[in-house]
């Protein structure tokens, strides 16, 4: 039973995730609370994240061509499978509230002051629902244009600001207490790492299966080296101010100033977000809708994007009040909250699996 | 082909509907609606306690008249301020004075063209914090627009026509700059200034404008702004101020040197290249720290008629390093005797030793007064001009 037949490659896979894993982080800046050490902790962060990506790797290494919901139906039964489902179908639905939320604090903050939060999120959600209808090749496609760019963009940024840079603002290494280190890079391997575990709803649908680990650690690895980049420039750039801004990179671009002429730019980096937070939030709607039509065995997904749509702009205006509660659960929440479906659902999946000696030989068909 | 026409006229419709929503119909701001702040002045009334705000404001239908008659700008006779135009307003607040700039303005203020922030003396000597938060909380705020103290009241400063550009403010902006390149004083931004602030040891600087009066051509008088030293602040408050000797020193210090001269009494000598570093060592309680100096100059002009002979060079080089170490010594007493670490000798220490600065920095006020400083320059004089012989010989 397949709802999408569409086929992406793996080098596709990879862009899409070094998208994904841009989505929120170029604006809200991964590591905060290490303050210069940041680059540290986003470094420790990329190896945890890749050790999670490892287990749902695993996963979608056993059960090749099949999403977590058939797996889950696969591996506990038809009831206990689909409850399962649901439960990481809020997960992905949760998430792609939250990064809408992201998105339309940091355009309301910093760009469009006075217009309604309901409609930025609308639009972005039309934009996102239309290539969301038009399946996962589009948007495979989109990533490999957009992720090139958005990476040349960031380097630019990066070269640009060399002027500015004083390296004096990175020592002394690991000025933080060790214990605040690991737990602001736990922070950083759930999000923006971890939260590739989305993709397991994507992984079924590569030309070659059996290469998909190396595919998503590639895109995963790249991303955190273009993320540890722009991390540490922007502590060598704004110094203990760092810590204070919302929105480092964005301040960071305000900076660049090449013999009063090249100033002014940092709307480039509103464009890297617009761009990536379109991936993370098409991936993550994308995997709800699909989900939730194989939970209920429809025939297609396409009805329900829409409706899947509202509720996610609904669920994004009512879940977080103010821009201090959205980095109090960023910083405190979250990293608890995402265990369970993160590393929970998988890994326990993957035992079950193992010990019922799933799948068994020829037994591709659900 | 039928598809096809059917697809231009969509395309079609969509260009005209595409355009209907990037308007940003919420967001827009008409030129004819704002006043573009160039220049934001802040004072305190000592007696009341009451904000006054000055908004420098250009004019944009001015600035095109302005720049036609370029050249005689000075001589037009007419109002030097034509292309600027002063407002202020008085509250109990930041926000209180601008909510009160809406009962005489005009037109809402747009500070995205904001070039130099000035704070009254006054102003800065009871805390500048109030106006520190409520700019860095607003997005307009952007990291390198600079910050000046003004000598008496801000709202004076900005009401100077002086120097080649039409916009007061971006001819203070470009005043500060060009005294930061030929090392005279420090042009701070309002990034640099925070940081400073955040590091909780390390005092801020700015530099201070005053007016000065001169006569013109025609005898008139004509009222100038300058450059006149560095306020030192700890904390948001200023408590001291560097002259034009310290305020060279501070430099060497900070690694801040690009041009500029030294004039020592046998010689003038041009700065080519300088770099300076602080490096600190901790014995037990005792800090001491090294200002390593490295120097390369041209000598512009000698005084000792004479031929200049490698020997001569020898000794003007030494002569020079003392001049920069007595500079330098000059702004370290004076940072002691304010008890203001104006040079980052904190954040050094931190770097370098950050075990031992957990115990430092909750009495760093006590322990900086009592740090050994040595200072090591090393100079060099490359070039000595066209001529090698001098043309009056004693």
């Amino acid at each position: 039973m397949f709802l999408e037949q569409g086929k992406i490659s793996n080098f596709q896979l990879s862009t899409l995730i070094i998208g994904f894993v841009f989505g929120a982080s170029v604006i809200l800046s991964p590591g905060e609370g290490a303050g210069h050490d940041a680059w540290i902790a986003v470094a420790l962060g990329l190896m945890e994240g890749l050790l999670i990506a490892w287990i749902f790797t695993a996963l979608a290494k056993q059960f090749k061509n099949k999403t977590i919901v058939e797996i889950n139906s696969l591996v506990y039964g038809k009831i206990l499978g689909k409850c399962v489902s649901v439960f990481f179908i809020w997960y992905l639905f949760h998430l792609g509230a939250l990064v809408l939320n992201n998105y339309a604090r940091f355009l309301k903050l910093e760009l469009y002051t006075a217009t309604p939060i309901t409609v930025i999120l609308i639009f972005i959600m039309l934009v996102c629902a239309s290539t969301v209808g038009r399946g996962i090749e589009v948007l495979a496609r989109c990533s490999l244009i957009l992720v090139t760019l958005t990476i040349l963009m960031a380097f630019m940024d990066t070269f640009l600001i060399i002027p500015h840079m004083d390296f004096n603002n990175l020592m002394p290494i690991l000025d933080v207490p060790i214990g605040k280190l690991l737990w602001t890079s736990h922070g950083v391997a759930i999000f923006p790492f971890g939260d590739t575990v989305a993709f397991l709803m994507v992984l079924a649908f590569i030309n070659k299966p059996e290469k998909g680990r190396s595919a998503v650690f590639s895109g995963l690895i790249i991303a955190g080296f273009v993320l540890i980049m722009v991390v540490a420039r922007n502590a060598a750039v704004l110094g203990q101010m760092v810590v204070t801004y919302s929105y480092p990179s964005y301040i960071t671009a305000q900076v660049i100033d090449i013999g009063d002429v090249l100033t002014r730019v940092e709307v480039l980096v509103a464009i890297n977000l617009i761009t990536m937070g379109f991936f993370k939030i098409s991936v993550v709607f994308y995997g709800t809708a699909l989900g939730l039509a194989q939970v209920f065995n429809l025939r297609s997904y396409r009805p329900i994007i829409l409706p899947v749509g509202i509720l996610m702009v609904i669920l994004a205006l009512t879940n977080v009040g103010s821009t201090v509660e959205m980095f109090d659960f960023a910083n405190r929440g979250y990293p608890i909250y995402t265990v369970p479906f993160q590393i929970g659902i998988p890994l326990i999946t993957l035992f079950v699996a193992k010990i019922r000696k799933l799948p068994q030989t020829g037994g591709d068909k659900v | 082909m039928k598809r096809g026409q059917r697809f231009r006229i969509y395309v079609v419709i969509l260009l005209i509907i595409i355009p209907a929503f990037e308007t940003g119909c919420w967001d827009s701001h008409e030129l004819n609606k704002l006043s573009i702040v160039s220049g934001l002045g802040w004072d305190i009334d000592t007696d009341t306690g009451e904000v006054t705000l000055t908004f420098q404001s250009i004019i944009p239908s001015e600035i095109k008249s302005a720049s036609g008659s370029s050249g005689n700008g000075g001589q037009k006779g007419g109002n030097p301020l034509h292309t600027i135009q002063l407002d202020s307003s008085t509250g109990s607040s930041p926000y209180d004075a601008l909510n009160r700039y809406t009962q005489h303005g005009s037109r809402s203020t747009f500070y995205q063209h904001a070039q130099v922030y000035v704070f009254g003396k006054e102003g800065a000597q009871q805390g500048i914090y109030p106006f520190l938060d409520s700019i860095s909380r607003n997005p307009i705020n952007r990291p390198n627009i600079l910050m000046i103290v003004a000598e008496k009241k801000a709202g004076d400063i900005l009401g100077i026509q002086d120097g080649m550009e039409n916009i007061q403010a971006m001819g203070m902006a470009a005043e500060i700059k060009l005294s930061a390149e030929y090392t005279k004083y420090p042009a701070v931004t309002f990034l640099e200034f925070a940081n400073r602030l955040m590091s909780k040891t390390t005092a801020p600087i700015v530099p201070m404008v005053g007016i000065f009066e001169d006569i013109g051509p025609e005898g008139e008088k004509i009222r100038k702004t300058r450059i006149t030293g560095t306020a030192v602040f700890k904390g948001d408050r200023m408590i001291g101020k560097l002259n034009e000797r310290e305020s060279r020193g501070l430099l060497w210090i900070i690694n801040k040197i690009k041009k500029g001269y030294v004039i020592i009494p046998e010689a003038n000598l041009e700065i080519v290249q300088a770099k300076s570093k602080i490096l600190p060592e901790l014995e037990g309680d005792k800090i001491k720290i090294t200002i390593e100096i490295d120097e390369e100059s041209n000598l512009l002009q000698y005084s000792g008629y004479q031929d200049i002979t490698s020997n001569i060079l020898q000794e003007l080089e030494k002569v020079q390093a003392k001049e920069i170490e007595s500079q330098v010594m000059a702004a370290v007493e004076k940072s002691f005797s304010l008890n203001a670490d104006v040079f980052g000798f904190g954040d050094a220490v931190h770097r370098k030793y950050k075990k031992e600065w957990q115990d430092l920095k909750p009495r760093w006020n006590e322990v900086y007064p009592c740090i050994e400083i040595e200072v090591k320059v090393k100079t060099h004089i490359n070039e000595i001009g066209d001529v090698n012989k001098a043309l009056i010989k004693k």
